[in-house]
This record gives C-alpha cells, sequence and structure tokens, in this order.
C-alpha cells in the first residue's frame, strides 16, 4: 500500500474545458426548449385574448325598453281573439306597431330628431317584430292595452354600445346613420336602453343573416349534446369492449397484427373520411335524416372509436401482468380477471382516453359538413317525433355554427362566432377537467 | 430417494415457444409432501416447466406443450381437464409480491369467493383467518384487514401472496422465485414458512439462490438449456452431483 | 482440477490453501527425512533441526486451518469445491500428526545414542520409513493431480507397512529375549516402529480424503487390516 492515492485527474475545483463545453451544450439546449413553450404560449394567449376580445361581448346584449299601445285596429281587426285569425297579420304588420310606439316614446320623452320614420324603426331588431307577435298571440288579452317590453336593438346599436361602431364609422355605413346613435344615447340616459347579460345566446336558436343580434346558440349545443351521448353510448362500449377483446384475448396472429396497425391507420384518417363514409352508410344506405343528431354521432363515433381504442388498449397494457398472474394463479378464469383485477385497474386510463375522444369529436366539424349539419336551423329539434325518431329532426353542432357563422356577412356575426367559441371550449375545459378529477379518483398503486 | 408418494409426474415433456425448444424431454417426479427445488441458469427452463404444472403458460399464445404432466395419475393436459380447477388445485406464488390492489381480507377471500368455497361471511373469515395463519401473517395483520395489502412490507406481501394462494386449499404450492425481491429477513421468514407448508403440500419451488435450494429443499433437479440435467436429493446434488454440468453450475465456473 | 471459477479470486483462495498443504506436505517429507538419517547415523544436530522445523509445520496447519474456515465463510464452496475444502483440513490435520511423531523419531533417536545398535532391525525400520516416506511422495502427487488411482494404490500399500511392522515387531521380541539388556533400545525402536505404523495410517487417511475429493465418496471396502495378526499373537 502506498502511503498517497493516486492522482489522474486535476483539481475538481476547476472545470475542465470538455465539462465546460458540455455544460454550454447542456445550456443551450434548454435554452431552445424554454423559447419554444415561450413561443407556445404566447401563440395560445394570443389566441385566448383575440377569441375573448372578440367573443365576450357576445355574452352582453342591448336591449331597449318600449311602452306602446296594441291597438286592436291593427292586430285583430274582427276583434274575436280568435287565433288563427290572428295569425294572418303578419310581422310586418307588428314592425309597423312597434315603430310607431318607438316614435310616440321619442315623443313623450321629448327626443327630438330629423330621422325618418323608418330610419327610427330600424332602431329595432328585425327581430323584436317578431317577438312582439309571439307575446301577442301567447296571450291576445293584451291586445288593446298597453304594455311595456324589452326589445333588441339593431346589430350595429349594440356594435355602438360594445365599441365596434363609432361616429365617423356610421358616417361611412349605410347600414347606420349618426343620428340613430344620437337617439340610442338619448334612450340611454333615460334608462330605457341598456347592456344586459345574454342568455338567450346561450338558449335560443339560429337566427338569420340581417339579424346577428338574435342569434343564439341553443339548438348548437342541444345538437352537439345529443350527439355526444350517441358518441357516449356507442363508442364507449364498442370500442371498450373491442380493446379489452384485442388486449386480452385475441390471439396474437397476422390477423390481429392487420387489425391492430389498421386500427393506428384509422386514427390518423383525416376526419372528412369519415364524413363521406357516414354520408353512404347512415344517409344512403340506412336512410337515416339528413342533418339529425343520430347520423351526425354515429359519424362521430367512427371516428371517436379507434381513438378510443387506443388508450384504452394502453391503458389495459399498462396493468403489469404480474397482476393478471395472480388472478389467473388463484384460479381466476380469463372473464374473471379482466373484469374483477385488469379493467378496474384500467379505468382511470380508458375513461380518460373516452372523454378525450369526447372532447375532440365535439370540436369536430368537417365529417358534420358533409352529412348536412351546415344547415340552417331555426327551431328547436323536436327530442323525439313520431314521424323523425330519436334525435331525428335536423339540427346542428357547436363548430359547424361557428363555421357558420364566420361565413356570414354582418361584422356583429365575428362576434357571435367567437362568443360560440368561448362556449366550445368552455365544454372542452369542463370535459377535461372531469378526466382529470376522475384519473385522480381512481388512480390507484401497485 | 425415499419412496413417498409421487404427486406430480412428468414424462417426456417438451415446451416450444414459436420455434424455439424450451424444454426438452423432461421426465421428473416429484413427490407429494416434499420441498423439491429447481436450480439453473438463467433461460434454462426451469420456470417454463414450473408454469407447466398449473398450466399458466397457456396464456401465452405460442407456447406449445407436448408429453404428459400428470397430478394424482390424471394427465392436467388431457383435453377435458379446466386449466382454472387445475389452477385451484395447484397454488402459485410469483417473484415480485403481486397483492392485488385491495385489502388483505380481499386479497385473502378472493379465491375461495370465485371457487364457491364459503357458503357465508362467517366460512370466509375463518378461511382468511387459517389461510394468514398458515402464512404466518395473522399476528401482524389481524388489525389491518380492511387496509390495502400493497401496503406491506415486501416481505409480508409475499407472505399475503402465500396466503392467498393456500386459500383455496391447493394440494401443490408452486414458487417461481418467491425470494427474488426480498431482503435476507424477509428470505428467512418465507423460508421457515416453506418448511412449515412441507407437511401439508407438495411444494415446488424455484430459485437462483443455490444456497437457497439446499436450504430448503429434499430434492433438486438442475436444469440448463431446457434439459433436466441432474435431479436427486438436495445433499447429494450438493456435494457430490453426478453430472459434470451440474458440478460446473453448482462451483461457480464457466460451464 | 477443472475449468476456472467464473470469480477468479475463488480460484486464488483455493490455489493459496492448496499451496500451504504442499508446502507442509514437503515439510513433513523433509522432517521423516531428517528424522531417519538422524536415526541412522546417530546425527543430534539433524535431530534437533527436524524437531525445531516442527514448529513451522504446525504454524502451517494454523494457517490451512484459518484459511479454510475462511474460505467456506466468504465463498461458500459448493460440491467439489466443498469436499476439496473439507479434505484440505484433514490432509492438513494429518499431516501435523505425520509431523509429530516424525519429531518423536528425532527425539528418540537422540535417546538411542550411544546405545548399542541393532542392526537387522533397525535396517528393517528404515525400509519400513523409507515405505511410509514414498507412501506420503505419492499421496501428495496423487493430490496435486487429482489422481484417485494413485491414491488408491498408496491406500493398498499401507498393508503393506503393517507387515513390515508385523515383522518388525517380532524381531524385536526376539532381540529382547535374546539379551535383556537389549531391552531399553528394542523399547525405543519398538516405539518408533510403533509410530512409524501410525504415519502409515495417517499417509492413508490422506490417501482416503484424495479420493473422497475427487470421487465425491470415500473408497467402500474396508482397509486391510495387516496387524491384527499382531493383536492375535499377543
Amino acid at each position: 500500500m502506498t502511503a498517497h492515492s493516486t492522482k489522474k485527474h486535476g483539481s475538481l475545483l476547476v472545470k475542465d474545458a470538455r465539462t465546460q463545453r458540455r455544460n454550454n451544450a447542456e445550456l443551450r439546449f434548454r435554452a431552445y426548449g424554454l423559447t419554444a413553450v415561450i413561443v407556445g404560449i404566447l401563440a395560445l394567449i394570443v389566441l385566448l385574448v383575440s377569441i375573448f376580445s372578440n367573443g365576450i361581448s357576445a355574452f352582453q346584449q342591448t336591449k331597449l325598453m318600449i311602452t306602446l299601445e296594441l291597438p286592436e285596429a291593427k292586430l285583430d281587426q274582427k276583434g274575436q281573439r280568435d287565433l288563427d285569425v290572428m295569425k294572418k297579420v303578419t310581422t310586418i304588420g307588428y314592425s309597423k306597431v312597434l315603430g310607431n310606439g318607438l316614435i310616440d316614446q321619442l315623443d313623450r320623452l321629448g327626443i327630438a330628431t330629423d330621422l325618418k320614420d323608418k330610419d327610427v324603426r330600424e332602431i329595432l331588431s328585425k327581430e323584436s317584430a317578431a317577438t312582439l307577435r309571439d307575446v301577442v298571440l301567447a296571450d291576445p288579452s293584451l291586445i288593446g292595452t298597453t304594455v311595456t317590453m324589452e326589445f333588441l336593438v339593431n346589430g350595429r346599436i349594440d356594435g355602438y354600445f360594445k365599441g365596434r361602431v363609432d361616429r365617423a364609422s356610421a358616417e361611412l355605413d349605410k347600414n347606420v346613420k349618426p343620428g340613430q346613435l344620437d337617439i340610442a344615447d338619448a334612450l340611454t340616459e333615460h334608462g330605457l336602453m341598456y347592456t344586459q347579460f345574454n342568455l338567450d345566446f346561450i338558449l335560443a336558436p339560429d337566427a338569420s343573416d340581417q339579424r346577428p343580434e338574435a342569434a343564439g346558440l341553443g339548438v348548437a349545443i342541444l345538437g352537439s349534446i345529443y350527439m355526444m351521448l350517441v358518441v357516449l353510448f356507442v363508442a364507449l362500449p364498442v370500442g371498450v369492449a373491442a380493446s379489452i377483446y384485442l388486449e386480452e384475448f385475441a390471439p396474437k396472429n397476422r390477423l390481429t397484427d392487420v387489425i391492430e396497425v389498421n386500427i393506428s391507420n384509422l386514427a390518423a384518417v383525416p376526419s372528412i373520411v369519415y364524413g363521406i363514409l357516414g354520408l353512404a352508410i347512415f344517409i344512403n344506405m340506412a336512410q337515416f335524416n339528413q342533418s339529425s343528431p343520430l347520423v351526425g354521432g354515429l359519424v362521430l363515433t367512427l371516428m371517436t372509436l379507434p381513438r378510443i381504442i387506443i388508450p384504452a388498449r394502453a391503458a389495459l397494457k399498462s396493468v403489469p401482468p404480474s397482476i393478471r398472474d395472480a388472478a389467473l394463479g388463484v384460479g381466476a378464469s380469463r372473464m374473471q380477471t379482466v373484469f374483477h383485477h385488469v379493467l378496474p385497474l384500467a379505468a382511470p386510463g380508458i375513461l380518460t382516453g373516452v372523454i378525450i375522444g369526447l372532447g375532440q369529436a365535439l370540436g369536430e366539424t368537417a365529417p358534420l359538413l358533409l352529412i348536412g349539419m351546415v344547415a340552417f336551423v331555426r327551431e328547436y329539434p323536436a327530442a323525439f317525433t313520431a314521424d323523425a325518431g330519436l334525435f331525428g329532426e335536423a339540427s346542428t353542432a357547436l363548430p359547424v355554427q361557428v363555421f357558420n357563422w364566420t361565413q356570414r356577412a354582418d361584422p356583429a356575426f365575428v362576434e357571435r362566432a367567437s362568443g360560440a367559441i368561448i362556449v366550445l371550449l368552455v365544454f372542452l375545459l369542463i370535459m377535461n377537467a372531469l378526466a382529470i378529477f376522475l384519473r385522480r379518483r381512481y388512480e390507484r398503486r401497485w | 430417494m425415499t419412496d413417498l408418494p409421487i404427486k406430480i409426474s412428468a414424462r417426456n415433456v417438451d415446451v416450444f415457444y414459436g420455434a424455439i425448444h424450451a424444454i426438452k424431454s423432461v421426465n421428473v417426479e416429484i413427490a407429494d409432501k416434499m420441498v423439491t427445488s429447481f436450480i439453473g441458469p438463467s433461460g434454462c427452463g426451469k420456470s417454463t416447466f414450473l408454469r407447466c404444472i398449473n398450466r399458466m403458460n397457456d396464456t401465452i399464445d405460442v407456447c406449445r406443450v407436448t408429453g404428459d404432466i400428470l397430478i394424482d395419475a390424471e394427465d392436467i393436459y388431457d383435453r377435458r381437464v379446466d386449466p382454472v380447477q387445475l389452477r385451484a388445485k395447484v397454488g402459485m406464488v410469483f417473484q415480485k409480491p403481486n397483492p392485488f390492489p385491495k385489502s388483505i381480507y380481499d386479497n385473502v377471500a378472493y379465491g375461495p369467493k370465485i371457487h364457491g368455497m364459503a357458503r357465508n361471511k362467517t366460512d370466509l373469515d375463518e378461511i382468511v383467518e387459517k389461510s394468514l395463519r398458515r402464512a404466518a401473517l395473522w399476528d401482524e395483520a389481524k388489525d389491518r384487514l380492511q387496509e390495502p395489502g400493497t401496503g406491506l412490507s415486501g416481505g409480508q406481501q409475499q407472505r399475503l401472496c402465500i396466503a392467498r394462494a393456500v386459500a383455496t386449499e391447493p394440494e401443490v404450492l408452486l414458487m417461481d422465485e418467491p425470494c427474488s425481491a426480498l431482503d435476507p429477513i424477509a428470505t428467512a421468514q418465507i423460508e421457515q414458512l416453506i418448511d412449515e407448508l412441507r407437511s401439508s403440500y407438495s411444494v415446488v419451488i424455484v430459485t437462483h439462490s443455490m444456497a437457497q435450494a439446499s436450504r430448503v429443499s429434499d430434492r433438486t433437479a438442475f436444469f440448463h438449456l431446457g434439459e433436466l440435467v441432474e435431479y436427486g436429493d438436495t445433499s447429494h446434488i450438493f456435494t457430490n452431483p453426478s453430472d459434470k454440468r451440474t458440478e460446473s453450475y453448482i462451483t461457480g465456473r464457466i460451464g | 482440477m477443472q475449468e476456472q471459477h467464473i470469480v477468479t479470486a475463488f480460484d486464488r483462495d483455493l490455489e493459496a490453501i492448496q499451496s500451504n498443504i504442499m508446502k507442509m506436505g514437503g515439510l513433513v517429507e523433509a522432517a521423516m527425512t531428517g528424522s531417519a538419517t538422524a536415526l541412522d547415523d546417530r546425527d543430534v544436530d539433524l535431530a534437533e533441526q527436524v524437531r525445531a522445523d516442527d514448529k513451522k509445520i504446525d504454524a502451517l496447519e494454523v494457517l490451512i486451518n484459518e484459511d479454510c474456515a475462511r474460505l467456506i465463510a466468504l465463498r461458500a464452496p459448493m460440491a467439489s469445491d466443498l469436499r476439496t475444502v473439507l479434505s484440505v483440513m484433514k490432509i492438513a490435520g494429518a499431516l501435523e500428526r505425520v509431523g509429530d511423531y516424525a519429531k518423536n523419531l528425532a527425539k528418540r533417536s537422540v535417546l538411542l545414542l550411544g546405545s548399542t545398535r541393532i542392526d537387522g532391525a533397525e535396517g528393517s525400520l528404515l525400509r519400513m520409513i523409507k515405505e511410509v516416506e514414498s507412501m506420503l511422495g505419492d499421496v501428495l502427487n496423487a493430490y496435486v493431480a487429482g489422481d484417485s488411482d494413485l491414491a488408491e494404490t498408496v491406500r493398498l500399500r499401507d498393508h503393506t507397512v503393517d507387515q513390515m511392522y508385523n515383522g518388525l515387531f517380532r524381531e524385536i521380541l526376539t532381540h529382547m529375549m535374546e539379551d535383556p539388556r537389549n531391552i531399553s533400545t528394542c523399547m525405543h525402536l519398538h516405539f518408533i516402529a510403533k509410530n512409524v505404523e501410525r504415519m502409515g495410517d495417517h499417509v492413508t487417511n490422506i490417501a482416503e480424503q484424495v479420493i473422497y475429493a475427487v470421487n465425491g465418496e470415500l473408497p467402500e471396502d474396508p482397509r486391510p487390516k495387516g496387524n491384527i495378526a499382531v493383536a492375535d499373537g499377543q
């Protein structure tokens, strides 16, 4: 034994050139990574800011309170309050009554304007006449009385309250006149025109090009929910059963290899292809109703299946084989092994996969366009009717509604589309939160 | 060798994994109420052969077994034999302690439940207690039966697995390297347990530790490259093996 | 012996013990030769030398026992290795006993100094010592070579030694009956002869250990016992 130890290296207190180079390389790599993450976060922030700045105002709506007479002479000439007869008076008739009511109200309040009566009437939304008609037809006893009601204002006036329209731009816009804005200001001072939370945006059905202020997401949300129910009740059992069979029971041979490869490929197939498939199978062959949530749900099911099967198989695969051995070792059958031990352990993973698959399906647009869900739906689809069947009537879906609105000319629809995207994002967020919650809740250690 | 009744008898057993010939014409007779150990280098086929005895290899698609394995003179590879029934008769303990992620009670009760061995809760309680006692775990576990089995220490988990295996009243107990993941104290406890189990079961244990084989077993079989090279009384194998390959393996020589 | 161990340090340890055994065997052989020469030449200095060298033999035995204990504890030898270690311990013990007898022989050769030579008996005695010495040499060779056949021949040769002892016993008896003045010398010669016979027995034990180490079994047939005749004759 020698008294002193061998020394081949230099002092540990000094970094040698090689170590220095390695450390620098690592630092550079970290910097790249951090940059990538920051770019990603910035992109997300820009996206969210633009959507929210455009869309949050969709949840607010400007309304006008009008106190008006409902003259019997105009609305029910025969005075019999017979609904069939009353229905002959169209919205045009109501529009005049409403317009006069507004003009009278302006007179009463002493708001002077040099606008023509037609321009004054246009302060109100084209929808408001229909609203009034609906109210009157629902309660004919109102005729002849004086009522005070809220009405939607024109999209441009609404835009004025939301900062989208100002006097300078109004000069150039033939759809709005600065005089209307003066009236709006005056009415606001009297507390008759105000902006409030817009529940109709979430509950009301879509409206035509001319009335962005009346357009809502109700049908789209309902359609999306119907479709998600279809996807959940079809894709979940089928997908889970398929993945359990493939993972636990199927023999490993060429056929299952082919199936496995194909499932992976299907997950990567562009979603519009599923739309064509759905069009061919469900509409042309099976004769389901076009644009119905059932067809949409089935098409989305087809698309979602591989996306459920793949994570479900991964979850099953991640259950340690020792658990299977243990169950088989005490004499459990394969079925008991799977259902007593493997599946409970894989459940959080499977559920996560299912919910993420549902989330993807929720945001899917392309295949729905092909099966006609792009249709303009003015009425709530009935959940069940004799001739259309369950989920049978034409409907639309959230992402399709976004697509639809972004194609329309009126800038108010940009706000509506962004608002719809916010609703969609909220739904996705809820589903992802649910996925995380379920995973946390049921995750077990072994 | 002594003349205890034969429990397991293997005749010309060959096992193939696809094209690989994993076990080559093994003949062996394993006595009742004795501890038999299988030793040999990794990949020699000892675990494969062990898993043939309760047909755990059935779960591997490419695995094919030929020849006869008889337990109590019945061919367990007969068409009429259901492996599920067989595995109730031939219990197994694995290399890594693998309790179910359930309570200690449920771990032990699972086997008797699925085999319908208990008519009611009292019966089941009795079986659980008896099995835990037999696995020398009762004193440590009786106050925490509802706690998860995975919360026990490694050695306790392995004893829980033994309790789970004996709960179905097996006649043969197969152990696949039961101590390889355990510390020496836990190993000693398991070895003591094996010594006690000897009186009730035919125990077959695969082990990498020759010292363990020599400590716990009455008879030892040495496997090499899929062949059963030598089978005999443990004391004989470890002092004076007949085969050169056994000698090389036991003494730790390259061979 | 066989192929190497995977852990070569095991081989080094075993070799170290074996080389100590060979060293011990060499010392014992030298002690026998020395004591025989001392007896023949009545060489007191040589006899003292043999007695002094016996301490080295004893020390080596202690060393070998310690090494064996360490090897068993640290390397857990199995099968042939185990037998080797066990036989090494026994061989070391036997060699130590042989060494003691050689020392005793040297001691007695000093006592015989000045007494009359009884040429016939002493000649037979020296031949007997030579025989045992050659047996010891052979058994050590058999040990080194792992040659159980050679060890077996050594074991059988013990019969010859016993017969030589029987012959010598009668010869000494005759000398004592002829002339009582010889009795003291003859008694010493008889003790020496008895010791040499015992040496032969130990060498035979070593041969048996060699057979055990190599074959894993002790020889089955009992060793031919030549000196039963003596017991009968007395």
